[in-house]
């Protein structure tokens, strides 16, 4: 019995032990989380919730999981963004482990409006399967992963899209000497596309809708779907209109051999989406990607826009966060009064995020000018 | 994925299945190992044109065809994710450190041996460095061709400390004295190691590890946690104690039935639905967590096989000799239960080892192969088909990793005499 009783001791003792690792790793995180907010608490001028005893603490971080972002993330320092590591042109992890591409600049452009620093993010890498649970678990705080606003997402993942910030569609792409000059062309043709995504269906309705007949094959990555149009086993290969201007400019026989043809068949407008019910985050991020657009119609670029802070235009002053007749403009979006000047200055406007990452992909503005160029993009008026 | 059941220990003393004849030249040993009927003979021409076609195509693609530049100009992303330029004296040190402690351990243990006159297979120097090289030859290889691969100068002193370090803590282990316990050193060792984990972490994230550094980093805690667990366990399902036997067996069936990436991907997206995520520890931890709740419950049957292998007679012989349970449990049954089991043991680690991979693809944080698949979407890289040159970049460093682990495995079997008592 007394041997049985010495090994049930040691046992707790290792249960013990167990216990003691997981309590303290709770105790990083309350530490990781406490340390930043008292931060805020003596920056900020704004009441936040003070730190309460230790008993409360818990039930205010509850309320914060469940509805104020902002609050958590102006407390965090950190505004926590799902992307992806490897979408050429919108998100790619660099080899000096930095993350440049189009959605993580909207990244930076909210830490810049919400926190004052455009390098306040930790971007998460995300598997297209995980992103809507990543975001309805509070994994990440806003979800800028080239993900497109369709009306079931909208309704049926618990997300809330907001401003699109890039306006694509889907598209063919052919051999340019393959004599196909329209998707009208191609009765009896095979087309290539990714398995897994809505792009197959839309294939076939519109191959259905021209009354045309053809097949679609589905393969599992983008180099196999390249190595089969290579072996000439497709004579079409369709995707997002972004994505099929990046494959052509990398093809190995030089861009000029394939061709984007202009029939675009479908609408897919990629915009961030947040967490329903959590309003004040919602405005915050929309207000950071509307200031980029807006940037670019005043003209203001991350190199001139302090050449703006003395202009004459009281709109752009108002914009900018500057003094006119006495008063800056604070429009209540939870937002510092210089969170435009942040966005501009730390990551620069529409045009430039645009021209940076989407242009050497070889893709054109089009619907992403500005609307009195004839594209879609359009900032509600700041004042 | 870890699915492979732990399977008795294999006996070297088996007699080898086919052997070269001794005597015979080699067109009898030709005709009598690969030509011995018609159907071998047809077998062996298929499958050798077939083996040597792909040989010859994928040796030419790794010397001639194979573009490597990807591997070359993301060499610190594969190795360290995104770790902070500035914060990168921090892995210099902790490596450093590592290479002293096993310098120091071999040193320690090669000094006792030495000591213990029945036991004494001390080498010469010459010697000593040609059995080290034969041992550690694929980590040798891999090491040179990384520093091959650098533009810098940084790896090379790096390297350079650690083979510095590492014949310093040898000599040190050496000269402690031969009757000193063990004791110490295994708790300095477990300090040191705490205070490298501190070290690697002090002012930043756990999610900024990545890279291969994560992956070792991975392993080796986790494998670390889960074996002391995994004997526990093992042991509470063989306790007279119903209820200790129930909690670990339905511990062990629960954590031994569920795939490992849905673990993964229930603690990287869904924890946010039971605990607040305020108090949720980062990526790392709960990798960490999840690999050892799982790794834990495999290593407890496999250490419940050695306890089943241990004779009672053991246990009886130690009770008549007036031992109270623990130490029979110690050193007694233990030893032998885990000597008779090591092969399925560090087939486990090695599993592990390379399911740190899963952490990366179910987890979102940037291992090896992130990195990897990362850089193929790089401007300078993208759509050009070097998804393969990555790939066989990162096999090669795990083929390095659990080769040499497997190794060493074998080296501690023969000098336990497994097989042979």
């Amino acid at each position: 019995m007394t041997s049985m009783s010495k090994l049930l001791a040691l046992l707790l003792a290792i249960v013990l032990a167990a216990g003691a690792c997981t309590s303290s790793t709770t105790d990083n995180a309350n530490t990781d989380s406490a340390a930043p907010a008292d931060d805020a608490g003596e920056t900020s001028d704004e009441g936040e919730p003070s730190d309460d005893a230790d008993t409360e603490e818990e039930v205010v971080q509850l309320v914060q999981d469940e509805g104020g972002t902002l609050d958590a993330v102006l407390a965090a320092g950190v505004v926590r963004c799902g992307t992806r590591d490897a979408l050429p042109g919108f998100a790619v992890l660099q080899n000096d482990g930095t993350h440049e591409g189009f959605d993580n600049d909207f990244c930076r452009a909210i830490a810049a409006a919400v926190l004052g620093d455009a390098d306040a993010v930790e971007f998460i890498d995300l598997e297209t399967a995980d992103r809507f649970t990543a975001l309805q678990s509070g994994e990440i705080d806003v979800l800028v992963r080239n993900t497109t606003w369709t009306a079931s997402r909208d309704g049926g993942e618990g997300a809330t899209f907001l401003q699109p910030n890039f306006y694509d569609g889907q598209g063919m792409m052919v051999a340019a000497d393959s004599g196909i000059a329209s998707v009208s062309d191609m009765d009896g043709t095979v087309v290539c596309v990714a398995s897994g995504t809505t792009t197959e269906g839309n294939v076939a309705n519109e191959f259905a809708r021209l009354g045309i007949d053809g097949e679609v094959l589905s393969f599992e990555s983008t180099d196999l779907i390249q190595e089969a149009f290579i072996a000439g086993r497709c004579d079409g290969w369709s995707s997002d209109v972004s994505q099929l201007s990046g494959l052509r400019s990398a093809f190995p026989d030089g861009p000029d051999s394939l061709t984007i043809l202009p029939d675009v068949f479908s609408k897919e407008p990629l915009a961030p989406a947040v967490r329903d019910g959590d309003t004040a985050w919602a405005q915050a991020v929309n207000w950071a990607v509307f200031a980029t657009i807006q940037a670019e119609e005043f003209g203001i670029t991350s190199a001139n826009v302090d050449d703006f802070l003395t202009s004459e235009n009281p709109s752009i002053l108002t914009f900018l966060g500057v003094e006119v007749d006495g008063a800056t403009l604070d429009p209540g979006l939870g937002l510092p009064v210089d969170a435009n000047y942040q966005v501009i200055s730390q990551v620069g406007n529409y045009g430039e995020i645009f021209d940076t990452h989407i242009a050497p992909l070889g893709l054109a503005r089009g619907e992403n000018a500005l609307w009195f160029d004839g594209g879609l993009l359009y900032a509600p008026p700041y004042r | 994925m870890t699915d492979t059941a732990p399977t008795a220990a294999d006996q070297p003393t088996d007699p080898p299945l086919w052997s070269p004849s001794p005597s015979g030249s080699v067109s009898t040993w030709l005709k009598k190992n690969l030509f011995r009927s018609r159907l071998d003979g047809v077998v062996t021409v298929v499958a050798g044109t077939i083996i040597l076609i792909a040989g010859f195509r994928f040796l030419r693609f790794v010397f001639v065809t194979g573009r490597w530049q990807i591997v070359r100009e993301n060499l610190s992303l594969y190795l360290t994710g995104s770790w902070p330029e500035e914060h990168l004296w921090r892995l210099v040190v902790v490596v450093v450190g590592l290479a002293l402690i096993a310098g120091f351990i071999g040193g320690f243990s090669a000094g006792r041996i030495d000591d213990d006159p029945s036991r004494a297979v001390s080498l010469a120097g010459r010697d000593r460095l040609v059995d080290l090289g034969s041992r550690l030859w694929p980590l040798v290889v891999t090491v040179a061709l990384l520093l091959a691969l650098t533009t810098t100068i940084g790896p090379l002193l790096v390297a350079a400390g650690a083979i510095v370090a590492a014949v310093a803590g040898n000599m040190a282990g050496r000269a402690v004295p031969g009757g000193m316990s063990a004791v110490p050193v295994v708790v300095g060792v477990l300090f040191l190691t705490l205070a490298g984990i501190w070290l690697l972490n002090a002012g930043l994230s756990w999610n900024s590890w990545g890279g291969m550094v994560l992956n070792l980093s991975l392993a080796t805690i986790s494998i670390a946690l889960c074996f002391p667990i995994g004997v526990l366990l093992a042991l509470a399902r063989r306790s007279e104690y119903p209820i200790l036997r129930w909690l670990s067996t339905g511990y062990i069936e629960l954590f031994r039935g569920v795939p490992l990436i849905g673990l993964l991907l229930m603690a990287n997206v869904a924890l946010g639905f039971f605990i607040p995520n305020s108090l949720a520890p980062g990526k790392v931890v709960r990798a960490i967590v999840i690999f050892v709740l799982f790794t834990s419950a495999y290593i407890a049957e496999i250490v419940r096989g050695g306890l089943q292998s241990v004779p009672p007679g053991q246990i009886e012989a130690g009770k008549a000799n007036g031992l109270t349970p623990i130490p029979i449990i110690t050193r007694i049954v233990l030893p032998q239960a885990i000597r008779n089991v090591i092969p399925a043991l560090v087939g486990q680690f090695i599993s592990l080892f390379k399911d740190t991979t899963l952490a990366g693809a179910a987890m979102g944080l940037t291992d090896l192969l992130g990195g990897a698949e990362a850089s193929t979407a790089q401007a300078d890289f993208r759509g050009q088909g070097l998804i393969a040159e990555t790939l066989v970049f990162v096999l090669l460093i795990f083929w390095a990793g659990s080769y040499t682990m497997s190794r060493e495995s074998q080296r501690l079997e023969t000098k336990l005499g497994v097989g042979e008592r």
